[in-house]
This record gives C-alpha cells, sequence and structure tokens, in this order.
C-alpha cells in the first residue's frame, strides 16, 4: 500500500521521524518498506502490508497507531464531529441477505455544493496513487485512505422509489459502473439496488445512474460491512478488483463503519458546505464480540525466551489499545475492536514480542531431550546412488516436474496428470517419467557437447481411474556409450551401492521410447526395477536428435529398498588359483547367459571366475555357429590345487557343456 | 667355447634389444650384456689356447664394440628424451560427472542439522489441499490462500471434493510437519528438504519448481530463543563465516509470532554490496513459533507442547553462494553448467 508521509504526519503533533529513519523503526517492529519515493511536495512510503493486519492497516489511521505505539509518540485523529440539521433522513434500508451483509449505514447531507477538494486532499490522494474528481467523491476515497471503510456516496436525486435494498443480483441482471463499463451480473454478486434496478456493485463499485455531478444537491453516504467470502466471490464472478473489495475481502471490523461515516459526514459538510440530515439509518442486528484472553507472564517467557518485565508489558498492551487487567503475573486482555487478528494468548505473545524488539532476544540453545529417529537409511542410498553415477562420469541434471504436448505421445492419456491454468503450457502435465527431461536435455547440448552423459532422481506421477500416485525414479541417459557399454556401467553401479545379482531380460514393454530389440529390463530376484535400451528411431526423427544414445529409468524407491551399507568381506585367499581356457562352438542364437549358467553350475565354489575374452564368427567357424572363448579360474580356500585336482573339474565342465547336443568344445 | 657361442648370444643380444621400445630398457640390456654375458666370455677366454683364442676373442671384441657403440646411442637418445621432457604439457583429461549444486547444498544443510540432532523426513509434491492449507491454518476462500499461487490438478467436479481429495502441487514444503506429527509422539526435530511448486511465469529469479528445506522443532518448552540459536549455528556454518542473524516481525498463517530471518552479508561484511542491495542483510528464510492451530491439525496438545518452524530457499542460497545470477539455470540440464560443480 501507499502511504502519505504528509497524510501520517497528520495524525501526530510531535515531527515524525524522517522518513527513511521511520521506514527503519517499521521494518523491524511492524511492515516492510519497500521504497520511499519523494514526490514535489510528499513522500511516499510504499508498504507491504502483511495479510493478518489488512484488516486495519490498509489506512493511515492503523500505521499511525503502530507508529505510536513502537516509537512511543502520542497520536491523536483529527477531531471531525457531525452537526445535524433539522431535516429528517428519508426512506429505508431493507437487507435481503442477511448472512452476507452484517451492517448498513446510511446518512444524507443536503445543500451540497459539488466542486474542487482543498489542495491538502488533493495532494494526499496524488501521494496514494488516487485521481482527485470531485470534492465529495474525493472525501469517500480519503476516508477511506485514512480509516481503511470503502464509502459509497450517490445522488439521492437520482434513485427511484423510497428504499435501498440489499440483495442478490438476478441472472443476467445488468449494470453500467461508474467508469462506464457494463457487467452481466448473477447469484453470486450483491447489489446495491432501488427499488427498481441496481445502483452499484456491493462492497466492489458504484453504477453510473446516481453517480455524483455538479448538479448534485442531496447525497447519500454508504458505510456498509459485507461478508468477507461473499465479496470474494462476487468479485471472482465479475472480474472486478477495486480497492474496496480487497479490504472487505480480507475483512474490516464492523464498529469502522461508523468511525468513517461519523468522519466523512463532517468533512463533506464543512468542505462542500452541506447539511446533515437528521439520523442514521443502521442496519446492524448483531454486534461482534471480542476475544477475552488470559494468560501469565510466565507463559510469554516461555515462547519468547527473554524476560519482559511486567510493566513494560504491561504498557505495550496498553499502547496498541488493549483493554489490560494484570493481578501480579496474570493478565487479562481484550484486543481492541480493530485488531480482528487477534484470536489468543499466541498472537498476544507476538504483539508484547515484536514491539518489544526482537532484537532484545538472546541466543538460547535449547535443552530439549533427543529422541533417536528412525534411521535415514534411504536418504544414504540416494546420496550413495548420486556419487555411484558421478565416478561413472554422468552428470547430475535437474528437469521441471511437467512435460508438454508434444513429449506426452509415448504414454498412456488415461494416466497422464493434467494440470489447471498452467501458466504456460510447457507445463500441461506432470511428468510420468524422467526420460523425456533427459531426452530434452540431450538434445540441447548436442551443439556443445559430444558426450552427453546424464543421470537424474526425481519424482513421476501417473493416475489410476481417478487415484493420482507419485513415485521416486532414477533414469540415465549416455550418447557415448553403446548397449553393452551402458551394461557394464548399471553393473558398476548395482555394485557399488551392494545391490547384487540383477539380472536382464527381454523386455516386451515397446512404448516407442526404445528401439524394440535393443532393450532390457533389469530384474532383482524376479522383480523388475527398471529397463534400459538404445533411443528409439521415431522418437530420434521427433526430437531431431543427432546422437545415438542409451537410457535407462529404474524405480529408485525398490532401488532404496534393496541398497545395503555394509559389504562383507570375502577373504583373499592364500592359495595360488590355476587357469584353464575353452573354446565352446554354439549356434549363433545360443545366448551367452545359458552358458554361463551350465559352466557355473558344473564348477562349483572352486570356480572362482568365469571371463569371456572373446566372441567369434566367420573364418574357420562352421556356418551358423559361433565361438565363446573363456577363461576359468579355479582357486580353493583352504589348499593349494594340484593340477590333477583342476584337470578334474576342467573335464568335468567340458563333458557338462558337451552334453548339449549342438555345442562343441574345441581341443 | 665355439665361436658359434658367439653368434648366438648376438642374435640373442639383437632380438632382446629389438624387442624393446623404450631407450632407457634398451641402454639396461646393453650394459647387461657387456657386464655380464661378454665379460663371462672374456673370463673364459684364458682356458682357450691360440688359434681359437684369437678367433673367439676377435668376434667377442667386435660384439662388444657393436654394443658399446649402441650403449653410447642410447645414452644419447635417453639423455636427449629427459632433456626434451616437458613437464608444462597438460595434464591428460579425466571425464568425471558431477552432482547438481542444490543436491549438494541441500547435503551440507543435512548434515549441519544431523550434527544438532534432527532427523530427514519426506512427503509427497502432489500434495491434497487439506494438508497445504487447511491443516497449515489457512482459512478457507481467504485471499491469503493466493498469496502462493498455486498449481492445481485438473479435476471434475473440484469445487465439489472435500479438501483431502482436491490435489495441488505443494506451494511449501510445510504439509510434511504435519504428516510427521501425526502418527508420532513429541517432541520432534525434524528436516524436511524437497521440491516445491508455484504457478508464476519464470523469469531469472522466479521458477515453476523450486527447493525448500523446512525444520521443525516441537517440545515442551521450545522459545524464540531457542529458535536463534539453532537458526544462527546453522546460518554460521552455511556460510562458514561469523555471520549474524536478525528477526523482522512477518505474517504466515501457520506460525504465531512470524519472522523474516536476514543474514548478514558475509560477502561485504555488512558494508553494502549489490548481493545484499547495499542494505548488509540478505532476506533468507521465514519463520516463527508453530501455531497452536497447527499443533492441533496434527493432534498434538498445544497446551503441553509448541515450537518452531521455519523454510528455506535451497535456489536461493546456492545463487548467493555460487553467485549465480539466473535460477533458471538450475533446471536447464546445461553441461556447461552442470560440469563446474
Amino acid at each position: 500500500m501507499k502511504l502519505s508521509y504528509d497524510f501520517i504526519q497528520s495524525f501526530f503533533k510531535e515531527k515524525l521521524p524522517p522518513p527513511d529513519q521511520l521506514a527503519d523503526l517499521l521494518m523491524m517492529h511492524f511492515f516492510e518498506v519497500e521504497e520511499i519515493q519523494r514526490t514535489r511536495d510528499d513522500f511516499v512510503l510504499d508498504v507491504d502490508i502483511l495479510s493478518s493486519r489488512a484488516s486495519d492497516c490498509l489506512s493511515h489511521m492503523g500505521v499511525a497507531r503502530e507508529i505510536a505505539a513502537i516509537a512511543e509518540m502520542k497520536y491523536s485523529l483529527p477531531e471531525r464531529r457531525v452537526k445535524e440539521g433539522r431535516e429528517e433522513i428519508f426512506g429505508k434500508v431493507d437487507v435481503e441477505v442477511k448472512d452476507d451483509c452484517h451492517r448498513y449505514m446510511l446518512r444524507g447531507i443536503e445543500g451540497v455544493k459539488v466542486g474542487e477538494s482543498p489542495s491538502y486532499i488533493k495532494k494526499r490522494l496524488r501521494s496514494c496513487g488516487v485521481k482527485p474528481i470531485n470534492n465529495v467523491v474525493d472525501i469517500t476515497n480519503y476516508v477511506m485512505l485514512e480509516t481503511g471503510q470503502p464509502l459509497h456516496g450517490f445522488d439521492a436525486a437520482k434513485i427511484e422509489g423510497e428504499k435501498v435494498v440489499v440483495r442478490r443480483a438476478k441472472k443476467r441482471e445488468k449494470i453500467v459502473t461508474l467508469d462506464e463499463k457494463r457487467y452481466e451480473l448473477d447469484e453470486d454478486v450483491l447489489v446495491i439496488a432501488d427499488e427498481f434496478s441496481p445502483i452499484g456493485i456491493a462492497g466492489i463499485k458504484g453504477g453510473i445512474v446516481p453517480e455524483i455531478d455538479k448538479s448534485t444537491e442531496t447525497v447519500y453516504l454508504e458505510a456498509a460491512n459485507f461478508d468477507s467470502k461473499s465479496i470474494r466471490k462476487g468479485s471472482r464472478s465479475v472480474g472486478i478488483r477495486t480497492d474496496a473489495s480487497l479490504r472487505f475481502e480480507y475483512g474490516i471490523p464492523c464498529e469502522l463503519a461508523e468511525v468513517a461515516m461519523e468522519r466523512a459526514v463532517a468533512m463533506i459538510c464543512d468542505i462542500a458546505k452541506g447539511k446533515a440530515l437528521k439520523g442514521v439509518i443502521d442496519y446492524y442486528p448483531e454486534k461482534t464480540r471480542r476475544p477475552e484472553i488470559s494468560f501469565e507472564a510466565e507463559e510469554v517467557r516461555n515462547i519468547l525466551g527473554v524476560e519482559v518485565p511486567l510493566k513494560n508489558m504491561e504498557k505495550i498492551l496498553r499502547s496498541l489499545e488493549f483493554k489490560v487487567q494484570r493481578n501480579n503475573n496474570a493478565f487479562y486482555v481484550i484486543p481492541p475492536y480493530f485488531r480482528l487478528d487477534i484470536k489468543e494468548k499466541e498472537d498476544v505473545v507476538e504483539e508484547i514480542g515484536r514491539t518489544y524488539g526482537y532484537e532484545n532476544i538472546k541466543e538460547d540453545p535449547p535443552r530439549e531431550i533427543i529422541v533417536p529417529r528412525e534411521r535415514a537409511g534411504e536418504f544414504l542410498a540416494e546420496e550413495d546412488s548420486k556419487r555411484s553415477w558421478e565416478a561413472l562420469g554422468f552428470f547430475e541434471s535437474y528437469n521441471y516436474s511437467f512435460i508438454n504436448e508434444k513429449m506426452s505421445f509415448p504414454f498412456n492419456r488415461k494416466e497422464l496428470i493434467e494440470m489447471e491454468k498452467p501458466v504456460s503450457l510447457e507445463f500441461k502435465y506432470l511428468r510420468p517419467s524422467l526420460l523425456p527431461g533427459l531426452l530434452r536435455n540431450l538434445r540441447d547440448n548436442e551443439m556443445n557437447f559430444k558426450e552427453v552423459k546424464l543421470f537424474e532422481i526425481g519424482k513421476v506421477f501417473r493416475k489410476k481411474e481417478e487415484e493420482v500416485s507419485e513415485r521416486k525414479m532414477m533414469a540415465l541417459l549416455s550418447s557415448a556409450d553403446d548397449f553393452h557399454e551402458m551394461k557394464g556401467k548399471l553393473n558398476k553401479f548395482f555394485e557399488r551401492i551392494l545391490i547384487d545379482e540383477v539380472s536382464y531380460n527381454e523386455c516386451e514393454d515397446k512404448g516407442g521410447l526404445f528401439n524394440e530389440h535393443h532393450v532390457a529390463k533389469v530384474l532383482y530376484g524376479g522383480e523388475v526395477i527398471g529397463c534400459f535400451g538404445e533411443i528409439s528411431e521415431d522418437i530420434r526423427k521427433r526430437l531431431k536428435l543427432k546422437s545415438n544414445a542409451m537410457m535407462g529409468e529404474f524405480d529408485f524407491e525398490k532401488v532404496q529398498e534393496l541398497h545395503k551399507e555394509t559389504k562383507e568381506y570375502d577373504p583373499v585367499s592364500r592359495f595360488p588359483s590355476s587357469r584353464r581356457d575353452i573354446a565352446l562352438l554354439v549356434p549363433q542364437e545360443t545366448l551367452y547367459d545359458e552358458v554361463l549358467q551350465k559352466i557355473r553350475k558344473a564348477g562349483g565354489k572352486t570356480l572362482r571366475n568365469i571371463e569371456l575374452f572373446d566372441v567369434y564368427k566367420g573364418k574357420e567357424i562352421p556356418e551358423g555357429m559361433k565361438n565363446f572363448a573363456f577363461r576359468l579360474y579355479f582357486q580353493h580356500k583352504g589348499k593349494t590345487l594340484t593340477s590333477k585336482e583342476v584337470n578334474r573339474m576342467y573335464e568335468k565342465i567340458i563333458a557338462v557343456l558337451e552334453e548339449v547336443s549342438d555345442w562343441k568344445v574345441r581341443k | 667355447m665355439k665361436s658359434e657361442d658367439i653368434d648366438q648370444l648376438k642374435d640373442r643380444f639383437l632380438k632382446e634389444v629389438k624387442k624393446e621400445n623404450s631407450s632407457k630398457e634398451r641402454k639396461k640390456i646393453c650394459k647387461r650384456y657387456i657386464e655380464e654375458e661378454l665379460s663371462s666370455v672374456f673370463c673364459s677366454l684364458k682356458n682357450l689356447s691360440g688359434e681359437r683364442k684369437a678367433e673367439i676373442g676377435k668376434k667377442a671384441n667386435e660384439l662388444r664394440k657393436l654394443i658399446s657403440d649402441l650403449l653410447e646411442n642410447e645414452k644419447e637418445k635417453v639423455f636427449q628424451a629427459e632433456k626434451e621432457f616437458d613437464i608444462t604439457l597438460p595434464g591428460k583429461n579425466v571425464e568425471l560427472g558431477s552432482i547438481h549444486p542444490i543436491t549438494k547444498l541441500q547435503k551440507k544443510c543435512e548434515r549441519i542439522f544431523l550434527r544438532m540432532g534432527f532427523a530427514i523426513a519426506e512427503g509427497p509434491e502432489l500434495e491434497n489441499e487439506w494438508y497445504n492449507f487447511d491443516a497449515l491454518n489457512f482459512e478457507e476462500d481467504h485471499p491469503v490462500r493466493e498469496m502462493q499461487d498455486t498449481l492445481f490438478v485438473k479435476q471434475k467436479n473440484r469445487e465439489e471434493l472435500p479438501s483431502q481429495e482436491r490435489f495441488l502441487m505443494r506451494t511449501h514444503t510445510s504439509p510434511v510437519q504435519v504428516r510427521y506429527m501425526k502418527d508420532r509422539e513429541p517432541p520432534f526435530r525434524i528436516i524436511v528438504p524437497g521440491r516445491v511448486f508455484r504457478n508464476e511465469a519464470t523469469d531469472s529469479s522466479h521458477e515453476i519448481n523450486f527447493y525448500q528445506l523446512e525444520g521443525l522443532m516441537v517440545g515442551e518448552n521450545i522459545s524464540v530463543a531457542n529458535f536463534r540459536s539453532v537458526v544462527g549455528y546453522f546460518f554460521k556454518e552455511l556460510f562458514d563465516a561469523d555471520v549474524g542473524i536478525r528477526l523482522r516481525p512477518s505474517f504466515f498463517p501457520f506460525t504465531e509470532p512470524s519472522f523474516e530471518v536476514d543474514v548478514s552479508c558475509s560477502i561485504c561484511e555488512k558494508k553494502g554490496c549489490s548481493v545484499c542491495k547495499k542494505t548488509g542483510w540478505i532476506e533468507v528464510m521465514g519463520a516463527g513459533m508453530v501455531h497452536p492451530n497447527v499443533l492441533r491439525s496434527a493432534d498434538v496438545d498445544p497446551s503441553y507442547f509448541n515450537g518452531f518452524a521455519f523454510g528455506l530457499g535451497i535456489d536461493r542460497i546456492a545463487m548467493i553462494k555460487h553467485k549465480i545470477d539466473d535460477i533458471r539455470l538450475f533446471y536447464s540440464g546445461d553441461l556447461r553448467f552442470l560440469r563446474q560443480f
């Protein structure tokens, strides 16, 4: 809110501190001053009013009250009293919407001379960014800026019938507002109407029909209190937000209506030379009750962690206009009518704390017992995983949690979660996978780097029926590796985070992301934990990717579950190992894994390591066959193996392999 | 000994020398042949007589000449090579990966709080409205709910659903306070690092998603002075400097009293620079004493327990620490950026 320094000064006889000092004072005890601007004849303080204090501090009066309390200065409202004439106010108010309107006051002023406002009013309005119009309208705006109560004045002669009605708009009812814009209303909107048609949108904006102009003689002034939720709904429905509607949306006290009414009528009588009509029409069925709050001084000390002297506490609360009764350490307080934000003890503690000054609270280490909590194993898994990929040469990427329409094609539409009015269509869906993000990174990095190696750990989102769910995933992408190089890196990764025994299998899932022949699923104990493979031709074309790349995605929650922190030591044998080579001819479609399993089974414990050192087909090898060359290492934990023993095991393995009809060990 | 033995020795020598690539090694071979092999030949010469002695001696001398010439030559080469050896040539490039700067900073924050007995908790990013707002004392249908531009999930008849079934992307990590407290007994000390979302246009200081670190300490007697101590220590460790903090009044629905926490600028030491906008202080954290209504939402009795909570923007701290001028770089996946960390 823009505040006029000159306006604030009008509440004090004493001189205020200079604007920059005032700003510092406000910042440490009250609100942040975003900017101080010097104008021709004033200073404008742009103050960030906290929303809890909108009900009393979207006003110069409220801010002046605060300054009085924190700077220990004396503030007073300039005296303004209405002298009523003999003529009685005419007409009736009919509030049809009891829940939406808590108070409705109407007063009349006759013999008004509409003209220009005095210069101090115009100056202060301009400082607050309000354009002066004429003295009556300016006064309603001025008093709103002064007190925070929205006011509305209208020309009594332009009203038809004998009553003012507060009601809901009818469907498709029309109104032209003061700024000459046409609106079609509905039942969500409250209106002020005469007997026939709306003359204003309640709490939001006046209608043009009863506008105050040069010819106006009798002014009716409205000071009302509308329910914040109703105004909010109405304001959204018509799409207008004004200084008035904003104040109602945050909520203002009902008592404020009479304060503002009294001041505005007095000013109109004084400045526009009018005469107040006798009497007030005041619909005010239920007075607001204020909370009564009791607390002990000790409670304040416990929360703040500082001993504020009892006298100080009392003085602070009185300066903030609380009603205070104190019996030694026991306080009983009632907040002033304008403090709608004070509801319980903690609210009062804040008032004492900030006024006393948080700078007076010194550091004091907590003396709480520490209860050991659950171990953070899953966080260690994440840290270990990231370190492993870093060591394998991969860079950690963070992508948006969203994808656009273009990237959504490989996924099941029914599973995608759509956002409501995202700021950009780039963020249309929640990401169902981390891969689109990494693919985007590949494309963006291609022109600068020959090799792109990235990983990401993050949440993905899907829905089944209407059930939404999220899951933590891990994804990788490398344009520097081929299928088997990538597989080697995956093995290294799982080895490092101590998940052994992962296996690879053919993958039926052909979602369009991967090349359907070069993709494998990764399993642990028969359960799929992820898959990896080569990017499909389709994706490369769509994204105009130059390079080929491997990528994969894994269920990271599974990885966290399987991750181990401690590895068991495998004792180094004191006894030498012996080596034997085997060359095995098999049909070309035979998988390495089949052969491996056979050798492993036949070799038993003493066969410590099996190394595949060559796969060959071509010259010297029969059509349709290939040759696997294995190197086998035999080692016993408790003794040196004799060559006789080694040969016996070796012969056994050969025999087992040759049991398979198409396999042949070359000798 | 026969003269063929010398021929064989010569062949063996040449074969061995040819196989070796480095001058240094060749030098060693030459030396070995002169000092060991040939000297034993010369030794055994004295047992021979006349003609054979002269013949073999001549051959052996020829071989020695050959080897020592070669040795001289190799010596020269080694000398030359050593002279040419350039220690200033660049090291061979080793390509390592890197960990994202946000992860690194988050881990640093975690370590500091773990030392103070805090545990780490997590919660869903796709949250429901009850945890994100209702449970945190945000009044229903109040402008305060709009302070944080919320990104909602598109749902059929959303307005008619109860708040537990209306989904949104969490606007802060604070919902985890209630989720964590709900099924545990106080006291609590936790931090909650995680991704949060705001539906606002992106620019150099705003992103649609970013990272927060939430903190919560609840016990029987927790005060603002305790908060100052815990957070004061944290910032000293985080900036690795003797920084100070100050509290300014603020408002959050879920804390009362509420503060903004400023930390003294470690870059200019409070003299005023562009990072602190010449004020000497940087706004880094929103905090306060947990509102009794939040404790009630989590079934904790506020007449026995109270505490403090805070929220720290990790991206912002990372930007200050690394002097990064655009938040969007964190989410760009640009290797020119990532490989610097």
